[in-house]
């Protein structure tokens, strides 16, 4: 992001009455970018995005794109194209007269619209007889594509998408995930995705932007978010991990609260009088013979419950505070040990994440 | 949350207001007209006087009239909601073999000119010797009247689910026992809105009757054949009562609607 | 099951049907017979002849049909411009409001046309509402627009509104909000997303919304004679002096089949294209 930035969103707030749906939000976004925003129903995202493309109108701040403002233009001239959640396909047309609307409406010739939309149709890898096809007569992941291609026929700067694969079957949505991946490294265009699943952004984009009740929480990669949560929020948002809750005397030693959590002498130091969360995702966490050390974390419990999850195996573990711990363990390395056996959990310092109370890391 | 501009959205419902206000405006000249005194009537109106009412409601005639007219209504109501249960039965919940075709023969009779039906019924009585009186009037109301209190049932009948049927007679219960215990009382709402429209629409309806009902007057044929034998204050007196009547009815109808769908 | 949802369907519309077949189509077939009777006669035990058509020729009766046809056209025209906007506003803008317009309108449904024209006639006239209140208050005036032909419009426009209006807001509201903002977002202006969007996606409430105000108008007759003052001869006025005044069921039969057999013309098609099962909101 050298110069001058592409598409700025800067200090945007969104009331509807006494509600605010979007709360002083800033951003910059990179042209070429694929950018998630995840966050969970009622968090403003849909909002955020509504405003990009112009159908709502921002109650404060400016939106700009190469430096002119479009916070002000209406949404049928603003150079964004959205792909609804529904899809928002014309039932009333065919394939073809969907992806040459756009064009139509820039009054392209007509055989010039049908060479654009057979490309198009081609690109992604749909055959050329879909042209004269009804909508009613595709599937679900086929609307998708036309859909898609309808958006690049308009030939927007920005591709926004509404959570456009919410609809569809785990399977076909994991396909189209790298299919839309793939297309953005093909087209170059600039892509904004919102999603109430963290799993789908980390497959899909360059940043994620988490947003929780109108502000954002975190805005980094994948792996950033993935391994370094700003907030127990985040952590949580990732699905099953570990939270201890944390604390440090006026000498920097840790407290393991009610934990039962022991700690190898010197394994973690703290800032005097630190507040927070300690998380440990599940897959490092690993279990430790009984009575040697082995880790620098210890904790133990019993064996609660074991679900396969097929090429890993995740168990729920009572430890001996009544807590309840999240292991997972590659197949191979599984626990062969029936359901409540007394067991042994065991992790190191670089697997502990600190999350400080508020925000930030607080790690001394 | 449409994207309808705010300017848009303002002139909508001042359209929308002022509508309404062009729709009742002749009622307001009716209303305005049976209170005044003069015998004559002119606007703006001088004197008021709530005399012809008076005498519209204490006159034998009337009686008689706003009778047969009971009478019609009431018997045209009980039916056509009978016919009309069934009737969306089988327009919304069977699936049967000329489903289709059943569903657009309903509609033929509301599509269709009610002056030419009522002749035609009028001419009909008479080949097969049948004298108009009260009776073939119900008839002709019900040709128009059962499709529509068909379609009213029918939009409810949309609305529920089979399976709460199908589960009931999975328990056990015979055909009769699902219709009344669990089709019936799923159905009440449309039935009564059924029930009123049937009510009121043959209440008001004039070119059906004006043909088919004979020597017994309904009060829209009475009013029209004063009407255009020129003015009488006794019309808009009647009239304003009459729609005094309806509106009474409509909201005791909307409320005993929205009871039984919040029951439900 | 599948069997007995079969036969409980013939059973559950044969009793609707029974009703219409006694009382609606024999009495079309009535109508269809006397129509090629001699004039003037009344029984059906004659011989044939198209004598009733070859009146209808000669003493310009068709007039009468075409200027039915005609007023009906251009009150189906007028109503389906001002209805949208109104019905738009109730299928997509209005919360609430909407309620109340549906009450208010369905109310005048059940008040008799007869009395609601009458009311115009009293709002109209001179010395009416309108025209006694602005000479009282401005001694302007102006002569009364009834007994025009204009006038029989307007009445049928007020009369046959509700009909224009009802499945208009159900054919909008079949109109999925998200396709109007991906057209607006693809650069499409509001004209061409009315045209190219909104009417073909409202299209089946457009229909039957139109069809059901050109039937009842062209079969109209109280309008024009409480509003037209006999000043415009509909054909509903000449079916009605034949059968009665006249006492010639044949030209009267005549009459009724031409117009019956234009309007069926007309509303048979579309009808047939319909899916009621989509417009009436069955569950998938």
């Amino acid at each position: 992001m050298v110069g001058q930035p592409f598409l700025r969103i800067e200090n945007v707030t969104k009331r509807f009455g006494r509600f605010t749906a979007v709360d002083r939000i800033s951003l910059d976004i990179a042209e070429g970018e694929f950018l998630t925003i995840v966050g969970p129903s009622g968090s403003g995202k849909s909002t955020l995005i509504r405003l990009l493309v112009g159908i709502d109108e921002v109650t404060e701040g400016t939106i700009s794109l190469n430096g002119a403002r479009i916070d002000e233009m209406p949404a049928d001239k603003r150079p964004t194209c959205m792909v609804f959640q529904s899809l928002a396909l014309f039932p009333h047309m065919t394939v073809g007269q969907n992806i040459e609307f756009p064009l139509k409406v820039r009054k392209l010739a007509p055989e010039a619209r049908r060479a654009r939309a057979l490309e198009l149709l081609a690109l992604l890898r749909l055959p050329a007889d879909y042209y004269g096809k009804r909508i009613s007569q595709c599937s679900g992941g086929e609307r998708q594509r036309v859909a898609l291609a309808r958006a690049l026929a308009f030939d927007p700067q920005i591709i926004v998408f509404d959570e456009p694969l919410s609809a569809l079957d785990y399977r076909l949505r994991k396909t189209l995930e790298k299919e839309l991946k793939d297309l953005h490294g093909r087209t170059r265009k600039t892509f904004i995705y919102i999603t109430h699943s963290l799993e789908e952004a980390m497959v899909m984009s360059d940043r994620i932007a988490i947003m929780r009740a109108g502000r954002f929480e975190q805005i980094a990669t994948a792996e950033e978010i993935y391994s370094r949560p700003v907030s127990r929020f985040v952590a949580s948002f990732m699905g099953e991990v570990n939270l201890f809750a944390l604390g440090s005397g006026a000498d920097g030693a840790p407290r393991w609260q009610d934990s039962g959590i022991t700690a190898a002498p010197g394994a973690l130091s703290l800032v005097p009088g630190w507040n927070g969360t300690a998380m440990v995702r599940p897959e490092l966490i690993h279990f430790v013979d009984g009575g040697k050390g082995g880790a620098e974390f210890t904790l133990s419990g019993r064996l609660a419950a074991e679900y396969a999850l097929g090429s890993r195996v995740q168990y729920a573990i009572t430890t001996d505070a009544g807590t309840e711990v999240t292991v997972e363990r590659p197949f191979e390395a599984r626990l062969e040990a029936p359901v409540g056996s007394p067991v042994r959990l065991g992790w190191d310092r670089g697997s502990v994440h600190l999350i400080a109370e508020g925000a930030g890391d607080g790690a001394a | 949350m449409t994207a309808v501009s705010r300017p848009t959205r303002a002139a909508l419902y001042l359209y929308g207001a002022l509508i309404l206000v062009v729709l009742y405006l002749p009622l307001v000249a009716v209303g305005f007209a049976s209170v005044s005194k003069a015998r004559y009537l002119s606007f703006p109106v001088k004197r008021y006087t709530g005399g012809w009412m008076a005498e519209a409601v204490t006159s034998p005639t009337v009686h008689q009239i706003v009778l047969t007219s009971l009478k019609i209504a009431v018997t045209v109501t009980v039916i056509s909601v009978i016919l009309g249960f069934f009737g969306a039965l089988a327009f919304a919940r069977f699936q049967w073999r000329f489903r289709g075709l059943f569903q657009k023969a309903i509609l033929l009779p509301i599509f269709f000119p009610q002056t030419v039906l009522g002749l035609a019924l009028l001419i009909w009585f008479s080949a097969i010797g049948v004298t108009p009186s009260w009776k073939t009037a119900v008839v002709a109301h019900l040709v128009w009247i059962s499709p529509i209190t068909t379609l009213i049932i029918a939009i409810r009948a949309y609305g529920f689910d089979p399976a709460l049927e199908e589960a009931a007679r999975d328990m056990g219960a015979s055909t009769l026992t699902v219709m009344r215990e669990v089709t019936l009382p799923l159905l009440m709402p449309g039935i009564v809105s059924a029930g009123l429209f049937a009510f009121l629409l043959s209440w008001g309806n004039f070119p059906l009757s004006l043909f088919t009902s004979g020597v017994d007057a309904t009060l829209p044929k009475w009013l029209y054949s004063r009407m255009v034998s020129g003015f009488t204050p006794q019309i808009p007196a009647l009239g304003v009562m009459s729609v005094a009547g309806s509106t009474v009815l409509v909201l005791a109808g909307l409320i005993l609607v929205r009871w039984l769908r919040r029951r439900t | 099951m599948e069997r007995l949802e079969r036969r409980m369907g013939l059973l559950a519309a044969l009793p609707i049907g029974l009703l219409l077949m006694v009382s609606f189509i024999m009495p079309m077939v009535v109508i269809a017979g006397f129509a090629i009777m001699p004039q003037k006669v009344f029984e059906l035990a004659h011989m044939p002849d198209f004598s009733s058509f070859a009146v209808i020729w000669e003493q310009g009766y068709y007039k009468s049909l075409l200027r039915s046809l005609g007023l009906a056209f251009l009150t189906t025209a007028i109503l389906f411009v001002v209805c949208w906007p109104l019905a738009y506003g109730m299928a997509k803008v209005f919360g609430r409001f909407t309620l109340v317009i549906t009450v208010l309108v369905v109310l005048l449904l059940f008040v008799s046309e007869n009395i609601r024209l009458f009311g115009w006639n009293l709002t109209l006239m001179k010395g009416g509402l309108i025209e006694g209140h602005l000479r009282a208050w401005t001694g302007l005036s102006f002569e009364t627009p009834l007994y025009t032909w204009p006038a029989i419009v307007f009445g049928m426009c007020y009369v046959y509104f509700p009909f224009m209006l009802f499945p208009l807001a159900q054919g909008i509201a079949l109109v999925p909000d998200d396709a109007r903002l991906a057209a607006m977002d693809m650069g499409a202006g509001p004209w061409r997303i009315l045209f190219e969007i909104e009417m073909p996606l409202a299209a089946p409430g457009i229909v039957v919304g139109c069809l059901l105000t050109f039937v009842l108008s062209a079969g109209a007759v109280a309008e024009a004679k409480l509003l037209g003052g006999r000043s415009v001869v509909v054909l509903t006025d000449d079916v009605e002096s034949a059968f009665t005044y006249a006492q010639n069921w044949p030209l009267g039969s005549a009459l009724s089949l031409m117009l019956i057999v234009i309007v069926a013309l007309i509303a048979l098609v579309p009808i047939s294209r319909i899916d009621l099962d989509a417009i009436m909101g069955r569950r998938k």
